[in-house]
C-alpha cells in the first residue's frame, strides 16, 4: 500500500510574524520557514506505518516554487521514499490545492492519504476535506491515533464531549492533529541518503486545468496594540472606573 | 543596636517598601542553593537610586548589613541572608528604556529580567547576547553582579562584554555613574569592570546601559554523539573552522537519561552514546554540512548525529541541554563549576574522571558544561538515602582534590556561578596572595564598614 503526505512550508511556528508595511504579506526575508507542524506529525504517521508493515511506499508531496524542495527534502531524510513537488508561483487557496491533490491521488492510487489538520498559516482547515470529497472517498479528520486492518483504518478524534471512534473504509483521507505521534529528529546521515532519493517536479497546470484563485486577498494588518493599562487605587476606583466605560 | 520593625523604617526610611512578615524574610532571604537557612530582619524594596542611597547610609549609621538580591537563580550562596542582614530587593527597580537603534544599547534598571531585556531587543529588532536556563528569573543586576555567562559567549562574550555604562551606590553610599555607555573611555582605572562579577560586595548596582547585537542569521543546531572525551577538542576545532558557532555545549548520557526521566522526552538517539556535544551555528549550505560531518564520522570523533528541521526542534535538541540542571535538582547535587583553557579540557577531564572514580566511586557524577568556553559543570548527586550534611561533608573533603588539579592548570574554581558563600573557603586555588590582599584593600575603599554582602565572596 502506498502512503500519500501533503506539507506544507510554512514560517516557523517560533517565529513572530511581522506584517510588511504595505500591507501585502507578513515579511519572510530572513524567516525561518519549516514543514508545518501538523503536516510533520502526518508524515511521521506515515513512516510508522511503513515501519509497521502497513504500508510499503511513502511519497511525500508538496505544492509550491522549488523553495518547497527544501521541506520535501526534510521529508525524504525523515525517511519517506519519494517527493513530488507540484510547481506553482501562487499562493494556493485550499480549493485549488485539492483539485491539484485530487489529480495526484487519482494518478498514484495510494491506500491513505494523510495532511494536517490544518497549515498553521492561514488556520483554514478546508483541504483535507475538500480533497476527500473532490476524491469521493471517507475521511476522518483531527486524529489523535490511527490503527490500520485490512482495508479498514480505526480513527480515534479528540471532540468537545470526549473521544470518537470512526472505522473507515480505505483508500481514505485522513487529517491529522497534534497528539498522534510526536515527529523524529532527522539524522544528519540520513540527509546525505536523501539526496540520492527521486524528487520529482510537476507543473500545476499539469493537474488542474484551471489553476485560478476564486479567492483575492485585499490587504493585511496585525491585530490592534493593546492599550496602556491604568492603575487604580482600591476596589471603589475599579468600580468606577468599569462603570465609566459602559463594563459593568 | 536599634531593633528594627516598622516603626524603624517608618521613621528612618520612609517612602521605601519594607516586609518584615516571615514569609518574605523566608522567601527573599535564600537563593537557588538553600545553602544556609534563611533569617533576614528586613526586605526593603528601594523604587530608585536614591532610595538605594538612603538605605546604605541608614544601614552604614545603625551598623546593619545589607544583601543585595535581585532573581535569587545564584548558584554560590551570594544572595544568601542569613544573619539578621536587610535583604535590598531590586525587584521594584524594572524600568526599561527604549532601545537606542543608532548606538544598538539599551538602558535598563537593574531589576529588569534578564528575558524581559532579551525580548525588548529582539522587539526592535535587535539581539541581547546573554541567555542561560535561568533567564526567565534572574535579574540583570545579578548577571551583572556575578558576569553571568551561558550558552552564547562562544560568540556575545560573557555579561561584562555587554555593559556599557552602569550606575552604582558603593558601600560608602557614593553614587557612581560609570563610563557613560562610551565606548571609547581611556581615561584610566576602568571602575565599571570591578563592579562586574563582585557579587554585591563593593557597591549596589541600580542601572545600567546593555550593548545589542544585530539580529542574528537563520541558525541550526546539531546534537551529536561523541563517543570519548578525549575527542571533543579536535571536534570543537574543526567545527569552528567549519562553521560560526554560537554554542558548543557538552554533556554525558547520565545527564540525558535524567531529562528524560524527568521531563518525559524520548531519547535523542537511537542508542546511547559516552557524550553529546550540541552545536549551534549560523545556517550553513548543506554539502559544507555533510562534507563535514563525513569528516568527522571518519576521524571517530563522532558516531551519529542529529540535525534541527524547525526552531522548534533546535528548541527540543537544547531542551537536553538545558533541563539538566532542573532535572537533577531534587538529587541536591553538590555543584561545581570549573574552568581551564579550552585546550586543557580533555587532560582536565581526563584527571578529574579518574578522580572522581577513586573518591566517589557510589556517588552518581554527572558532567555537563559549556566547552567551548573551557567551562564543566561536574555534579555530584546525593544518594536518596543518605544524610545531606553528611553528603555536603563528603564532597567537600574531595573539592579540595579537585580544585588542587584545576589549580594544576591555571583554572578556575568558578567559572560563572561565582564565589559566594559556597566557594568561599577555597578562593586561593586560583587567586594569589597578593591578588587576595589587593581584593581586600579593595572592598575596605568601596566599603569602609563592611556592610555590603559580609562573608561572601573574601
Ligand atoms: C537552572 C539554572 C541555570 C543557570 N545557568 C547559568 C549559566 O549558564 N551561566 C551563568 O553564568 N549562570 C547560570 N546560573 C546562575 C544564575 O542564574 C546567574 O548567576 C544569574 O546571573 C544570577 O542572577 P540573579 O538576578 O538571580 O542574582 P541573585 O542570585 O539574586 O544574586 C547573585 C549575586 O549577585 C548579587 N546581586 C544581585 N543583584 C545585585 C545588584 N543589583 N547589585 C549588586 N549585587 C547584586 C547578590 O548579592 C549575589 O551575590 C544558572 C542558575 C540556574 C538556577
Amino acid at each position: 500500500m502506498k502512503v500519500l503526505v501533503f506539507i506544507k512550508r510554512v514560517v516557523d511556528y517560533n517565529v513572530r510574524v511581522k506584517v510588511r508595511p504595505d500591507g501585502s504579506g507578513v515579511d519572510t526575508d530572513g524567516v525561518k520557514m519549516s514543514i508545518n507542524p501538523f503536516d510533520e506529525i502526518a508524515l511521521e504517521e506515515a513512516l510508522r506505518m511503513r515501519e509497521a508493515g502497513q504500508a510499503d511506499e511513502v511519497i511525500v508531496v508538496s505544492a509550491g516554487t522549488s523553495d518547497c524542495q527544501q521541506q520535501l527534502r526534510t521529508g525524504l531524510a525523515m525517511g519517506a521514499d519519494r517527493a513530488i513537488q507540484i510547481d506553482t508561483d501562487k499562493p494556493l487557496q485550499p480549493l485549488t490545492a485539492a483539485r491539484a491533490f485530487q489529480a495526484l491521488v487519482e494518478q498514484q492510487q495510494p491506500g491513505v492519504v494523510l495532511l494536517g489538520k490544518q497549515a498553521i498559516d492561514d488556520d483554514n482547515n478546508q483541504t483535507g476535506q475538500m480533497l476527500a470529497a473532490l476524491w469521493g472517498r471517507p475521511q476522518a479528520t483531527n486524529a489523535a491515533k490511527i490503527e490500520l486492518s485490512g482495508d479498514t483504518a480505526r480513527v480515534t478524534r479528540e471532540v468537545d464531549a470526549g473521544l470518537e471512534v470512526l472505522d473507515i473504509d480505505l483508500p481514505a483521507v485522513i487529517t491529522t492533529d497534534l497528539r498522534l505521534n510526536t515527529p523524529r529528529f532527522v539524522k544528519l546521515p540520513d540527509i546525505m541518503k536523501a539526496k540520492k532519493k527521486p524528487l520529482d517536479v510537476v507543473a500545476l497546470d499539469g493537474l488542474v486545468s484551471d489553476a485560478g484563485n476564486d479567492l483575492k486577498i485585499g490587504n493585511w494588518s496585525p491585530p490592534p496594540q493593546r492599550g496602556k493599562g491604568i492603575m487604580v487605587d482600591d476596589v471603589a476606583g475599579l468600580v468606577t472606573e468599569l462603570k465609566s466605560r459602559g463594563l459593568l | 543596636m536599634q531593633t528594627v520593625d516598622n516603626q524603624y523604617f517608618h521613621q528612618y526610611l520612609p517612602g521605601v517598601e519594607v516586609r518584615l512578615d516571615s514569609a518574605s524574610l523566608e522567601t527573599y532571604g535564600r537563593d537557588w542553593t538553600h545553602l544556609r537557612a534563611p533569617a533576614p530582619s528586613a526586605v526593603l524594596f528601594p523604587r530608585n537610586t536614591s532610595q538605594v542611597q538612603e538605605i546604605i547610609l541608614r544601614a552604614r549609621q545603625d551598623g546593619f548589613a545589607l544583601v543585595p538580591s535581585g532573581g535569587r537563580t545564584g548558584l554560590s550562596g551570594g544572595a544568601v541572608a542569613a544573619d539578621g542582614e536587610w535583604v535590598i530587593s531590586l525587584e521594584k527597580m524594572r524600568s526599561l528604556g527604549t532601545v537606542n537603534p543608532t548606538e544598538a544599547c539599551i538602558q535598563v534598571e537593574a531589576g529588569v529580567i534578564t528575558a524581559t531585556l532579551q525580548q525588548a531587543a529582539s522587539a526592535a529588532g535587535l539581539f541581547y547576547g546573554v541567555d542561560f536556563a535561568s533567564a526567565g528569573s534572574s535579574q540583570v543586576g545579578g548577571n551583572i553582579a556575578t558576569n553571568a555567562g551561558g550558552i552564547r559567549v562562544l560568540r556575545y562574550g560573557l555579561t561584562r562584554e555587554q555593559v556599557l555604562g552602569m550606575t552604582a551606590v558603593t558601600g560608602a553610599g557614593e553614587v557612581l555613574e560609570l563610563n557613560h555607555a562610551l565606548i571609547k573611555n581611556a581615561t584610566g582605572y576602568d571602575l565599571r569592570h570591578l563592579l562586574i562579577g563582585s557579587e554585591g560586595t563593593l557597591a549596589i548596582i541600580t542601572a545600567a546601559t546593555l550593548k545589542l547585537w544585530p539580529r542574528p542569521p537563520l541558525r541550526d543546531v546539531m546534537l551529536l554523539a561523541v563517543p570519548d572525551d578525549q575527542a571533543i577538542m579536535a571536534l570543537f576545532a574543526s567545527a569552528r573552522q567549519a562553521m560560526n558557532l554560537s554554542a558548543f555545549e557538552f554533556f554525558s548520557q547520565a545527564c540525558v537519561e535524567h531529562v528524560c526521566a524527568h521531563a518525559g522526552l524520548p531519547a535523542p538517539l537511537e542508542s546511547p552514546t559516552a557524550f553529546y556535544a550540541l552545536l549551534e551555528f549560523d545556517q550553513l549550505d548543506e554539502t559544507g554540512l555533510t562534507e563535514w560531518f563525513e569528516q568527522a564520522m571518519e576521524a571517530g570523533w563522532i558516531s551519529d548525529g542529529l540535525i534541527s528541521q524547525s526552531d522548534e526542534q533546535a528548541k527540543q535538541m537544547w531542551a537536553y541541554r538545558e533541563r539538566i540542571s532542573e532535572s537533577i535538582a531534587a538529587r541536591k547535587p553538590y555543584k561545581n563549576d570549573i574552568a581551564v583553557r579550552v585546550s586543557a579540557v580533555p587532560a582536565l577531564l581526563a584527571e578529574l574522571d579518574e578522580l572522581v572514580q577513586q573518591q566517589y566511586p557510589d556517588f552518581e557524577v554527572l558532567w555537563y558544561g559549556h566547552i567551548g568556553d573551557g567551562n564543566l559543570h561536574l555534579n555530584v548527586l546525593k544518594p536518596d538515602e543518605m544524610d545531606l550534611n553528611a553528603f555536603k561533608a563528603q564532597c567537600e573533603q574531595v573539592n579540595e582534590l579537585v580544585f588542587a588539579v584545576v589549580q594544576k592548570h591555571s583554572g578556575s574554581i568558578s567559572a560563572e556561578h561565582g564565589v559566594g558563600l559556597l566557594k568561599q573557603p577555597w578562593l586561593a586555588y586560583s587567586r594569589s596572595e597578593a591578588e587576595i590582599a589587593l581584593m581586600r584593600a579593595l572592598k575596605q575603599q568601596f566599603d569602609p564598614d563592611g556592610i555590603l554582602n559580609p562573608g561572601k565572596l573574601l
